[in-house]
């Protein structure tokens, strides 16, 4: 198991590289634009908190984006947001599929190790690359605050990192299903997912008889502007988080444990 | 003489379609099994059934005494296969999935599949998206026989080979049985057969008919293919 984990890590490296750089250096360059736009900022958040549904919508209402807490919770909450989910989906919807499509099962599943230890190695696999993900934007992130020289509260940040890893670890399970059960790399099922979840999120927060389902979707707990302005955290959204996760992934695995092999 | 692969009433549909039906099948310690059959007759079918790479409908599969369902991960460990097709990760060198195989079974075979890749002449420098299917085939063949397993079992596998290569291949086998083990040759190359196996059976559209002897004559072998045609 321990070789295909690591065969897994190795293949997967660039990936990891190139989307943790983007996404945190994306991150890392809006936090560094803070000073030169903080003059600016205080007639721009006024009337940033002042457009109804949309201010709803990205926190705005809530936070002030003439702060750091605030501008990073609209800006980078965002890109965060988006950019994570997206590679959690991208990383782990071909998973297991790329076997089948690109033949390579055949000789995988000849040695031997079992199915459940094949798609275990490649679970661990996803988790190790989430982690690493947030851990380079989060160390990133935090650059930003200390080249700044501002004060930021970290507990409130840690709990939002925390939490945008948790809103990964779910669409990385869902991808992972979907792997598991495909003989085909679906990359735009995986993206798409993403980026409903993503959409769906946001309807919800500016429809207002959406507001009540938010919990359903995956970025129901983890949105920056409630988190920075201390609201209370949206306990369903994480228990319905929690049941998908796990049942994805033990769906994951009895599903790829019954399948047969493509010719 | 013991039985290394004991198949018993094995059936495998794939939904609607026909797989294998009621297929039974015993080879023997040392046999070199020749398995016939015309494309489509089911003979991947029962090796990848045989490998639990398949859920069977029906019957039951031992493998050196083992059961190919329960005991799957410790009967692979004794056997090295072939596959018709030698698919691999194609941005890996050819050591590189040689010794990942190796890896993965926990063995050091450095020794064993440095000696196979002399004797089939083998580049371990490239990468696999620029070998050939004979190649392809070669890394194969190392893979499936650097352990030094109890049973091979080969799915077609000299197609691609050039003929110096395919001379070699069955000198490697003849070595190995030589030294106990078992093989069992999925092929459609009736010279093979008639040559190398001890024993030999022929597979009709999901039906296993064993041969009295494996020196068949190449009328009588086309027949078979003939049949097939005509039926499907």
């Amino acid at each position: 198991m321990k070789t295909v984990y690591l065969r897994e890590l190795k293949l997967n490296l660039k990936s990891l590289i190139i989307w943790s750089l983007t996404v945190g250096g994306l991150g890392l360059s809006c936090i560094l634009m803070y000073t030169s736009m903080n003059s600016d900022m205080k007639d721009m958040a006024d009337m940033f908190s002042n457009m109804g549904a949309f201010s709803d919508a990205f926190g705005m209402s809530t936070l002030s984006i003439a702060s750091l807490e605030g501008f990073f919770a609209t800006e980078v909450g965002v890109v965060h947001g988006l950019g994570s989910g997206m590679f959690a989906a991208l990383c782990t919807i071909g998973i297991i599929s790329k076997e089948e499509e690109r033949h390579s099962g055949e000789f995988l599943l000849s040695l031997p190790i079992s199915r459940i230890r094949v798609a275990a190695a490649k679970g661990l696999c996803v988790l190790t690359m989430l982690v690493v993900f947030t851990a380079v934007c989060a160390v990133l992130y935090v650059t930003g605050f200390m080249i700044l020289n501002e004060e930021i509260s970290y507990a409130e940040f840690a709990d939002f990192m925390i939490k945008q890893f948790l809103m990964n670890l779910e669409i990385s399970a869902i991808c992972f299903l979907i792997s598991a059960l495909s003989d085909r790399i679906k990359t735009g099922a995986g993206l798409g997912l993403a980026m409903i979840f993503y959409v769906y999120d946001l309807i919800g927060r500016v429809v207002p008889d959406l507001k009540d389902y938010l919990f359903f979707g995956p970025y129901s707990y983890c949105n920056a502007s409630e988190i920075f302005s201390g609201e209370d955290p949206c306990i369903s959204g994480i228990v319905v988080s929690a049941i998908v996760t796990v049942a994805c992934i033990a769906a994951a695995f009895i599903g790829y444990n019954r399948r047969d092999l493509k010719s | 003489m013991t039985n290394v692969i004991e198949i018993e009433h094995l059936t495998k549909s794939y939904g609607k379609a026909r797989g294998v039906i009621d297929v039974s099948l015993k080879v023997k310690e040392g046999d070199i099994f020749g398995f016939l059959g015309p494309n489509g007759a089911g003979k991947s079918t029962t090796i990848r059934s045989m490998l639990g790479f398949l859920k069977i409908n029906e019957g039951s599969i031992k493998i050196l005494g083992m059961d190919s369902i329960k005991d799957h991960e410790t009967i692979l460990k004794k056997v090295g296969y072939m596959p018709s097709e030698a698919w691999f990760y194609d941005s890996m060198r050819v050591s590189e999935v040689i010794k990942y195989a190796a890896d993965v079974r926990g063995l050091d075979c450095t020794e064993e599949a440095g000696k196979l890749c002399e004797r089939l002449k083998m580049d371990t420098h490239k990468r696999i998206k620029e070998l050939s299917l004979g190649n392809r085939k070669k890394v194969s063949i190392v893979c499936a026989m650097q352990h030094r397993p109890k049973i091979f079992i080969f799915d077609e596998p000299t197609s691609g080979l050039d003929p110096l290569m395919q001379r070699n291949f069955f000198e490697l086998i003849n070595e190995y049985v030589n030294e106990g083990a078992t093989c069992l040759l999925s092929t459609h190359v009736l010279s093979e057969v008639n040559r190398y196996c001890k024993n030999a059976a022929i597979m009709r559209e999901g039906r296993l008919t064993m041969l009295e002897s494996p020196g068949i004559d190449e009328d009588a072998f086309l027949k078979f293919y003939e049949d097939e045609e005509e039926n499907s």
